[in-house]
């Protein structure tokens, strides 16, 4: 069955639009991507786009937002806003999941081991503040999808 | 004035009015006699205490502030559990935190009726609805008078002064009431009173 | 290539400005330098290895270079860069921050179209194209770019001077009950609900209904 989750996309757009050139300009990596490269979002499959998004809000929560405090009280106070957007969005999320609406295909699976791959691949803080700057790659995504 | 070592006492009756989604933080002074006391308020979403060891986050309009209440919206901004905590400061001194009792969740934020207008313009049904800011909708239920079985609903996203409801027929009444709704907590408040309006030209 | 010692100050200002996704690089001569200032551009596709130069802004003297056609995967994100000659000095790379064609473009108002009856008016409104290289490439409208695409539509009543407004999804208003002989005046407004974007209300487009039989 299809995972109907109501998304407060319009704030979490607005926080992160507020730091957007904030964030992005702490990312000086112009010839990597976290999200889209080698692989697309826009490439997964309508049926893996549920578990995808489940994957990915879960990995923004577990691993991305701790590592992104600065030094700018706003900035801070922006990345708070979105991170328990994320979290209460990850529950809902979860509740699809366990009714078996959210289920993982192989595609989906690849592609997060991607994403993964392209975290590790460089040191902690750098790849946390890349994938916050790559926000917008997710939310732009998860609009055309919807 | 507080001699030295002297303990600056942590604010009290600390409480958070929220009414349509608008949150503010409110405590009651510390008095010291002969000098000014300053305050400074921090938040802690769910996020900070799961997933960050339970750190806060300054609010800065807020800090040193001598004001006894903060506004909170712009940084309550998601449907989860917070805590906010604020304690006094004097120069050097700095009293305990005190910390609200519970959690607040901005799902509990109480919803009143919107400001209508219901007009009539020549055959045209209108209606003027105050402003409430983005969170908000606004969903018009209107009906021809004695026609209570057909109500139509109209959901009002944006406001920009007079909306167009729909055509009236010649001489008839029409009735108009409205709820606010919020998108991100799910919830609605309940019906203005409803106002009723009379098309021009004489009943068919 | 082997870059000459670098001393000439930086181009400035060095954004995208993007109306309908026609993605044009702009920047501003640098400071003190007059006439002869010629600059070279180049641009990436963010999370991909190279850099890539334009060949038709190479040596150029205006302060602008129309990227669209580089940039018009609107799926990708990008740089571009400028770097300015000056008798036989430069300076360097100048880069803009990174742009997203989704969210970073501007849109016009919708082409709105007007008919009347002699009590009703109908309006037809028709969302901008998104950039296209040619003529002949196959056209797309932004409501196809921009799914929640909505449209904010403004009717004056010019002799009582009230004015309403509509929200619609579809393009069609029909607007009936209106006063004979009376001139109205329409305008609308494209609004995306996320990401925000706003175009600015098309200019009015006026009209009589008829006398009454």
């Amino acid at each position: 069955g299809a995972c109907r989750v109501s998304i407060s996309m319009t704030e979490i757009r607005a926080g992160f639009t507020a730091i957007k050139t904030n964030i992005q300009s702490r990312d000086p990596i112009r010839t990597l991507s976290i999200l889209s490269h080698p692989h697309s979002l826009h490439k997964v499959k309508s049926s893996d786009r549920c578990c995808i998004t489940y994957q990915l809000f879960t990995f923004y929560v577990d691993k991305v937002f701790k590592h992104c405090r600065t030094e700018d009280s706003f900035v801070n106070r922006k990345i708070s806003s979105i991170a328990n957007s994320f979290l209460s969005t990850r529950r809902k999320l979860g509740q699809c999941r366990e009714q078996n609406n959210c289920l993982c295909g192989e595609e989906s699976t690849e592609k997060f081991k991607q994403i993964l791959a392209n975290y590790e691949g460089l040191n902690v803080t750098s790849a946390a503040m890349k994938s916050l700057g790559e926000l917008d790659i997710l939310l732009d995504w998860m609009e055309k999808s919807r | 004035v507080l001699g030295g070592a002297a303990l600056l006492p942590a604010p009290q009756s600390i409480s958070i009015l929220s009414t349509n989604m608008k949150h503010f933080l409110t405590w009651s002074p510390v008095i010291v006699q002969g000098a000014t006391v300053r305050y400074s308020v921090e938040f802690q979403g769910e996020y900070e205490r799961e997933y960050a060891n339970g750190s806060w986050i300054p609010i800065s309009e807020c800090s040193l502030t001598t004001a006894t209440v903060c506004n909170l919206t712009e940084d309550i901004s998601a449907t989860v559990a917070y805590k906010l905590r604020v304690r006094a400061e004097l120069g050097a001194t700095r009293s305990q935190w005190g910390t609200t009792k519970g959690f607040f969740n901005r799902a509990m934020t109480s919803l009143t009726p919107p400001l209508l207008r219901a007009v009539a313009d020549g055959h045209h049904l209108l209606v003027e609805l105050a402003d409430m800011g983005p969170s908000f909708q606004f969903w018009v239920l209107y009906w021809r008078k004695g026609q209570e079985s057909r109500v139509q609903q109209k959901v009002v996203k944006e406001v920009s002064s007079v909306v167009h409801l729909d055509t009236m027929e010649a001489g008839a009444e029409y009735c108009v009431k409205a709820q606010t709704h919020v998108e991100a907590i799910n919830r609605s408040s309940s019906f203005s009173p409803t106002q009723c309006v009379r098309a021009q030209g004489d009943t068919s | 290539s082997g870059e000459l010692y670098c001393s000439l100050p930086n181009p400035r200002n060095v954004r995208f400005e993007s109306i309908n996704m026609k993605n044009v690089l702009h920047w501003s001569a640098p400071e003190g330098t007059g006439v002869g200032v010629v600059y070279k551009v180049k641009y990436a596709v963010y999370g991909v290895g190279k850099w890539i130069r334009k060949p038709e802004c190479r040596n150029i003297n205006r302060t602008w270079c129309d990227l669209s056609s580089e940039t018009s995967d609107y799926e990708e994100q990008y740089y571009a860069s400028v770097k300015a000659f000056l008798n036989g000095t430069c300076s360097d790379w100048m880069e803009t921050t990174r742009f997203n064609p989704l969210t970073d473009t501007k849109i016009d108002p919708p082409m709105v179209s007007v008919s009347s009856t002699d009590r009703s008016i109908s309006i037809i409104l028709t969302a901008p194209e998104k950039w296209k290289r040619s003529p002949e490439e196959e056209s797309i409208s932004l409501l196809q770019v921009y799914p929640g695409l909505q449209y904010n539509v403004s009717v004056l009543n010019k002799k009582t001077k009230k004015r309403w407004f509509f929200s619609i999804s579809n393009n069609t208003l029909v607007v009936p009950w209106l006063e004979p002989g009376t001139t109205y005046c329409v305008s609308a407004q494209i609004h995306v609900t996320t990401p925000v974007l706003d175009s600015g209300f098309s200019k009015e487009h006026c009209i009589t209904t008829l006398k009454d039989k």
